[in-house]
């Protein structure tokens, strides 16, 4: 589903000059038209706005920033980026980050093809039960606190291990994988089976290939939600060399914090690769969305 | 039926045990860290449990909820909390829900540009609480902050995230960040309207708010029951702006984070009160369910109303 790219816009517009309209219906036409640009610019100030001011801020001085809060900076100077990047670990922030956030995708993608595929297929007893197991995670009470004093007395508090270790689950993200294995069809399954090709073979080189759309999408918003994560980092990470990157910058605002114009850069720098990511898989992170919203 | 589900690949003892050798990893940590640990949450909540290794474990039966509710000021202060999250749902349900409902009704129009706005409102949704946090603590930032300035172009004042209103400025940016979830699930299904009914409606003279209406809101019940569903759901349990924004302050906080601060020693006496913060959780989680089951209720009484 793309709900954001529609490309059939500048299509329609042509349209009108076959009807024929008269002047009243022309002109209430028209009043939409400037009612609706009217509104989305309104909107459009309240998401616009902050951004510019956070890019504004990020290229002024301090004492600039407090002469001229909103206003463009005097000059043009990248020095907050530089001196952030400095004075924060941000480096091993980021590097942290991408280590969490690849392994626990990569591990948690192949292991729930692995449960996916048998539970769309029936291939286990009881696959119904298990999809159902998974549907009502999505109503339990939240397993903070236990999960908590497991990774504690499995002595994996304070290490990548037990962090990792948090991020191996998405029951939406399994929803996903199992409703997408059930539209590719189950002849293949026999073929390949006939001609000789083991189950593990079957799934790694020619299943996984083909619901390429849904590993996508399951791969995005995993990622997202690991590489977003604030509160787990907080509860389960006391090293500032095990941070991640929005740890990183809550510490970073801290110590830091009244300087704005070096948390606006620093903020910046966080935000920056996941605007030019969303830009590049917007119809995956959009489907995820959605889907786990409307059949979870 | 039997034979159709039978796993057809290999013969060997070991192959037939296959999909099950390869199901248990994923299974297994779905129960060790997903399904298990929610449910231990019940088992925590009677138990005087801490956050420390090696500190034993006692079960004192329902002591945990009794204190929470009904022992002290610090009941008086849960009891408010938890007013104040349902403050906290009926607000930001009802606003977001109309913001995306408007936000989705604007952008779509096949006005040029849409496809910009529709991004740009959508876009806060990706960034995650650290970003938008502090993106909008800055903003908002009192004495001299940029808010602050364009407040002073009108003559009004305001201490923001300090002063006395800060619980309605996270409002205000728990829906910037997440009403474009809530456009783009409109969005959704506007488009699966049939253009037709449009059409028809247009050739008997119907326009603007007629045909919004008699044909784009019931035809949309199914994104309209899902996102009221998901505000009411989802706004009870947020908690992490605050985080961010204002910090822990001991009587202006909603439900979700007097568990995570009572759980990880926040509130000021840094001791880890595990225990009563599963009983807290479990105090939370009925009202989520109970509220859910009755907007469940209503939303399937609606459909049968719209969608019969």
């Amino acid at each position: 589903m793309s709900v954001i790219s529609d490309p059939d816009i500048d299509a329609d517009t042509g349209t009108e000059t076959a009807a024929v309209q008269d002047d009243s219906a022309k002109r209430r036409r028209t009043l939409r038209k400037v009612t609706s640009y009217g509104l989305l610019v309104l909107f459009a100030s309240f998401y616009v706005g902050p951004l510019l001011i956070l890019i504004f801020a990020s290229l002024k001085s301090l004492p600039e920033f407090f002469r001229n809060p909103t206003g463009l900076p005097e000059s043009f100077s990248l020095d907050n980026f530089t001196e952030a990047w400095e004075l924060a670990n941000f480096p091993g922030y980021l590097l942290n980050s991408l280590i969490y956030t690849t392994v626990a995708t990569t591990l948690f993608v192949i292991m729930s093809v692995f449960v996916a595929f048998p539970i769309a297929r029936g291939y286990v007893k009881g696959a119904g039960a298990l999809l159902t197991l998974y549907v009502v995670a999505l109503f339990l009470p939240p397993a903070l606190i236990p999960q908590f004093q497991l990774i504690l007395n499995l002595g994996l508090f304070n290490t990548r291990q037990g962090y990792i270790l948090l991020f191996l689950i998405n029951p939406i993200g399994l929803i996903i994988l199992v409703n997408y294995i059930k539209s590719i069809p189950r002849e293949l399954d026999e073929s390949a089976a006939m001609d000789g090709c083991g189950y593990v073979r079957f799934v790694w080189s020619i299943l996984i290939p083909l619901i390429r759309p849904a590993i996508a999408t399951v791969t995005v918003i995993h990622a997202i939600g690991i590489w977003n994560e604030l509160i787990l980092a907080t509860v389960y990470l006391t090293d500032d060399d095990l941070y991640p990157i929005t740890r990183g910058l809550i510490v970073f605002e801290g110590v830091y914090g009244s300087d704005w114009p070096k948390l606006a850069a620093a903020v910046l720098m966080l935000m920056l690769p996941m605007l030019v990511l969303f830009m590049f898989l917007q119809r995956y992170i959009i489907s995820g969305l959605t889907s786990g919203a409307v059949k979870g | 039926m039997a034979a159709k589900t039978r796993n057809m690949f290999g013969g060997g003892q070991l192959a037939r045990w296959l999909p099950w050798l390869m199901l248990l990893p994923g299974l297994g940590f779905y129960f060790l860290i997903g399904v298990g640990p929610s449910l231990a949450t019940f088992f925590y909540s009677i138990t005087d449990a801490t956050g420390i290794r090696g500190i034993p474990i006692n079960w004192i039966g329902f002591d945990n909820y009794d204190e929470f509710l009904f022992q002290g000021a610090r009941s008086r202060d849960n009891v408010d909390a938890l007013r104040r999250t349902l403050v906290f749902m009926v607000l930001v349900t009802t606003i977001q829900f109309t913001v995306g409902l408007v936000m989705a009704v604007l952008v779509n129009q096949k006005l040029r540009g849409r496809l910009v706005f529709r991004t740009l409102f959508f876009v806060p949704v990706i960034l995650g609480v650290a970003v938008q946090g502090l993106m909008w603590k800055l903003f908002l930032r009192p004495g001299g902050g940029p808010m602050d300035s364009i407040f002073g172009w009108f003559g009004l004042e305001s201490q923001f995230l300090a002063g006395p209103n800060a619980f309605y400025w996270v409002i205000v940016v728990q829906i910037w960040a997440n009403a474009g979830f809530t456009m783009i699930i409109f969005l959704a299904g506007m488009q699966t309207i049939p253009a037709d009914l449009y059409e028809a409606a247009a050739v008997d003279g119907a326009s603007g708010w007629k045909l919004f209406k008699n044909i784009t809101w019931p035809q949309l019940t199914p994104a309209v029951n899902t996102n009221f569903l998901l505000n009411i759901v989802g706004s009870l349990q947020a908690w992490m702006l605050f985080l961010v924004l204002t910090g822990y302050k001991n009587g202006t906080q909603v439900l979700g984070y007097v568990v995570y601060a009572e759980a990880f020693g926040q509130t000021g006496t840094s001791s880890f009160r595990q225990g009563y913060a599963a009983a807290a959780s479990i105090v939370l989680f009925v009202l989520v369910l109970l509220i859910g089951m009755a907007a469940n209720a209503f939303v399937n009484r609606r459909e049968r109303k719209y969608m019969a």
